[in-house]
C-alpha cells in the first residue's frame, strides 16, 4: 500500500508539470483582465516547434541535451509571440475574449497539426530529457523517489511557483498587472498604461504556455501528435478558477487533479469492480466538485476579467 | 484594395506549401478500374488503425496492378464524414470505406441515398443493408499470442496492457491478451486499464508509467494510443513489448523494445471486397479477420528475436497460430474475461 502511495506521488509531480505552467500562464492573463481560451493552441504550438527542433538535429535519434533546451527556448518565444497577437485581437481590437480564444485555440491545435505533417510527418518519437537522480536526496526512503528523480524541467517549473508569486505580490510590475485586472479605469487614472501591461501578462502569460506544451513534447511523452494536449489547455483554464487566482493554490490544484489522474490509474489497474468509464472521468468531477464548493469564496476574482479596456468608454 | 489583395495572395502563397500530399490517386481509370475511398479519423501514418488500413489498400493495388483507383480522406470527425463521403459519390467511388465504428450512423444514411455505391465501415459483426459491408477483425486472436509471449517471458509475473476504450476490437485484443497470459503463466498479475481515448498518447504514456511502477515487465496497448505506451515502456531499463501493429516494430523504441507484434491484413480484406464488387455483390455481409482467413500477420522482431524468443516459446506461438489458422472461433468465450477478477 505504501509502495503504491509512493508510485502514485513519485508520477504526480513530473506529470502534473504541464497543467502547472499552463495555469500560472493562464493565471497572468487573467490576473491583468484578460480570460484567454486559446490556452490550448498555444501549448500545441509549443509542443510542436519544442519536438521539431531536437528531432530536425537528430531524426529521432540521440542530440546533444541543448537541442532540448532550444526546443524550450523556440516554446516560449512562440507561445509569447502568439500571446502578442492575442493582444492585437483583444486589446487593441477589443474582440469579445471568448471567441478570441476560441479561435486562437482552432488555429494553434490546426496549425500545428498541419506544420507537423508538413515538415516531420506520422507521428515520431524523440529521445527527450533523461530523469536526474539527485546525488544523495534521491536515495532518502520514500522523499527521494517523490521529490528527487525527475528531470530537470520540474525543478525549473516549481521554482517558477514562488517566483511567480514573488513577480505577482511583490514587484511593481505585478501590482501593475493585478491593478489592471481589477479596475483598469482607477490603474489608467494612476499613471499605469493598461494596454501595454495586458500585452506583457499575455506574452508571458503564452510563453508560460508554450514552455506547458514544449514539456509535454520534450520531457513527458517525448513525442508529438496532433492530439497530444487532448484538452488539458482547457483544464488549466479551470485551474486557474481552482486556485483562486494565486500560484501556490493553482500548484496545489494541478497536483490534486494529476493525483486524481494516478490514483484511477490505479483503481482501473488493481482490477478493482468499478466502471472504467467512471474511473477515467473522476479527475473532471473533481474539478467541477471543487469549483462548485468554491465558487461563493470568489473574492480574489480580477473584477475586470473578460471587459475591454476603453479609456474613451465610461462605464 | 491593394492591402486586401496582398493579404489574400500571401495567404495563398501560404496554403501553397501545404497543398501537397493530401490524398494520393494511383492507376488511370478505366472500365474494369474499381475506385476505392478511405475515409479515417486519424492520419494515414498514424502507426496504428488507420495506417493499417491505408497500408492494407496500397498492399491490394501492388496485387492487383491497375485494378485499384485509390483516393483518402484524413482527420474526418463524424460530423464531417458525411459530407466527403458524398463528394466521392459525386466522384464515382465504387466503394467508401469508413474506417471505424462510429461512422455507423452516417454510412447507413448515406446507403439509404445511393444504393448503387458500395459502403463499408468496421469494426462492426452487424449484417448492414446491402449495399453496406462491414469488418470485425477477431482480435482475440492477435492478443492471445501476445498474452503467451508476455506470460512466458515476464520475470516479475506482472504484465501490463493499456487499452483506449472497453469496445470494438479493443476489447477483443485486450481479452485475449488476457487468456494468453493466463494460459502460460496462471499466476501471473495482469494489470489492466484504459485511457479512455484512441489518440491521447501523453495519457497513454501515463498509464503505463503506473504501471511500469507497479512491477509489470511486459507490456503491452491497443489501438494507435499504444504508441505513447510504448514511448514510455522504452524509458524502463527492463521492461519489454508486445505490438498490436507491425509499425511499431519500425519506430526506434518498437526496434528495442517490440519483441513481436501481429497486424490486421487489411490487403486480404480488400482483394475480397474488389472480387464481391466484381461479381455484382454490393454488401449485406459482415467479413470476419482472423488468421483463418489470411486477416492477421504476425512477425517477431528481427533484433530481439534470438535474445529473447526462446525455441520453446516459438514452438508455442507457432502451434497457436496454427491452432488459429486450422479453424476460427477457437477463442469464443473471449468475452467472458472479467477484469475485476485478474
Amino acid at each position: 500500500m505504501i509502495e503504491m502511495l509512493v508510485n502514485m506521488l513519485s508520477m504526480c509531480i513530473p506529470f502534473s508539470v504541464a497543467l502547472l505552467l499552463a495555469s500560472l500562464g493562464e493565471m497572468f492573463n487573467q490576473r491583468a483582465g484578460v480570460f484567454n481560451l486559446g490556452c490550448e493552441g498555444m501549448m500545441a504550438m509549443g509542443a510542436f516547434i519544442g519536438m521539431l527542433i531536437p528531432f530536425s538535429a537528430g531524426g529521432g535519434g540521440a542530440v546533444s541535451q541543448w537541442y532540448n533546451v532550444l526546443g524550450f527556448i523556440a516554446a516560449g518565444v512562440l507561445g509569447a509571440f502568439l500571446g502578442l497577437f492575442f493582444g492585437v485581437v483583444t486589446v487593441t481590437f477589443r474582440a469579445p475574449q471568448g471567441i478570441a480564444g476560441i479561435g486562437l485555440q482552432m488555429f494553434g491545435v490546426g496549425t500545428a497539426g498541419t506544420l507537423f505533417r508538413h515538415f516531420v510527418g506520422g507521428t515520431q518519437s524523440i529521445p527527450g530529457i533523461p530523469d536526474i537522480s539527485i546525488p544523495f536526496l534521491s536515495s532518502i526512503p520514500f522523499l527521494g523517489d517523490v521529490f528527487f528523480s525527475h528531470n530537470g524541467a520540474v525543478y525549473l517549473a516549481y521554482l517558477f511557483v514562488p517566483l511567480a508569486w514573488y513577480i505577482l505580490f511583490k514587484t511593481p510590475w505585478g501590482l501593475k498587472v493585478r491593478a489592471v485586472g481589477t479596475n483598469p479605469r482607477a490603474a489608467d487614472s494612476m499613471g499605469i498604461n493598461v494596454s501595454r501591461t495586458r500585452y506583457e501578462a499575455l506574452m508571458l502569460g503564452g510563453a508560460l504556455a508554450g514552455l506547458a506544451g514544449a514539456y509535454l513534447s520534450i520531457a513527458q511523452a517525448k513525442m508529438f501528435s496532433d492530439t497530444l494536449i487532448s484538452g488539458r489547455g482547457f483544464i488549466a483554464v479551470a485551474l486557474v478558477y481552482f486556485g483562486h487566482w494565486h500560484p501556490l493554490q493553482i500548484m496545489g490544484g494541478a497536483l490534486l487533479f494529476t493525483f486524481a489522474q494516478t490514483f484511477q490509474t490505479q483503481i482501473q489497474s488493481m482490477g478493482i469492480s468499478f466502471p472504467y468509464e467512471l474511473a477515467v472521468m473522476l479527475p473532471y468531477i473533481l474539478v467541477i466538485v471543487v469549483l462548485s464548493f468554491t465558487s461563493r469564496n470568489q473574492t480574489t476574482a480580477p473584477t475586470a476579467l473578460g471587459k475591454p479596456f476603453n479609456r474613451e468608454i465610461r462605464t | 484594395m491593394k492591402r486586401l489583395l496582398t493579404i489574400i495572395l500571401a495567404l495563398l502563397a501560404a496554403m501553397s506549401l501545404f497543398a501537397s500530399g493530401s490524398s494520393e490517386a494511383a492507376s488511370d481509370s478505366s472500365d474494369d478500374t474499381i475506385k476505392i475511398a478511405l475515409i479515417i479519423e486519424n492520419t494515414i501514418d498514424d502507426k496504428g488503425w488507420c495506417q493499417a488500413m491505408h497500408d492494407g489498400i496500397t498492399q491490394a493495388m501492388e496485387m492487383l496492378p491497375g485494378k485499384i483507383e485509390y483516393n483518402y480522406a484524413e482527420k474526418m470527425a463524424v460530423v464531417d464524414a458525411g459530407s466527403m463521403a458524398r463528394q466521392y459519390v459525386a466522384e464515382g467511388y465504387d466503394l467508401i470505406i469508413a474506417h471505424g465504428a462510429q461512422y455507423k450512423n452516417t454510412i447507413l444514411e448515406m446507403a439509404e441515398e445511393y444504393p448503387d455505391v458500395s459502403f463499408a465501415f468496421g469494426t462492426s459483426s452487424e449484417i448492414g443493408p446491402d449495399n453496406v459491408f462491414t469488418y470485425m477483425p477477431e482480435s482475440e486472436e492477435t492478443g492471445y499470442i501476445n498474452g503467451i509471449i508476455a506470460g512466458s517471458l515476464t520475470k516479475a509475473d506482472i504484465v501490463g496492457l493499456v487499452g483506449p476504450v472497453d469496445s470494438g476490437d479493443a476489447a477483443r485484443y485486450n481479452r485475449g491478451y488476457v487468456l494468453g497470459v493466463q494460459s502460460v503463466n496462471p499466476d501471473c498479475k495482469i494489470l489492466v486499464a484504459h485511457t479512455g481515448s484512441f489518440s491521447d498518447y501523453v495519457k497513454s504514456a501515463e498509464v503505463a508509467t503506473s504501471q511500469l511502477a507497479s512491477g509489470a515487465d511486459m507490456m503491452t496497448g491497443s489501438s494507435q494510443q499504444a504508441i505513447g505506451a510504448l514511448r514510455a515502456t522504452a524509458e524502463s531499463p527492463t521492461a519489454m513489448w508486445v505490438g498490436q501493429d507491425l509499425a511499431q516494430l519500425t519506430t526506434p523504441e518498437g526496434q528495442a523494445k517490440c519483441i513481436a507484434a501481429s497486424s490486421y491484413n487489411y490487403a486480404a480484406v480488400i482483394v475480397g471486397l474488389v472480387e464481391k464488387l466484381e461479381a455484382g455483390i454490393k454488401g449485406g455481409e459482415c467479413i470476419p479477420m482472423n488468421f483463418n482467413n489470411g486477416g492477421f500477420v504476425f512477425e517477431y522482431n528481427p533484433a530481439l528475436e534470438a535474445e529473447w524468443v526462446s525455441p520453446e516459446l516459438k514452438a508455442k506461438v507457432d502451434e497457436q497460430i496454427a491452432a488459429f489458422k486450422a479453424s476460427a472461433g477457437v477463442l469464443s468465450d473471449w468475452a467472458s474475461v472479467d477484469y475485476s477478477t485478474l
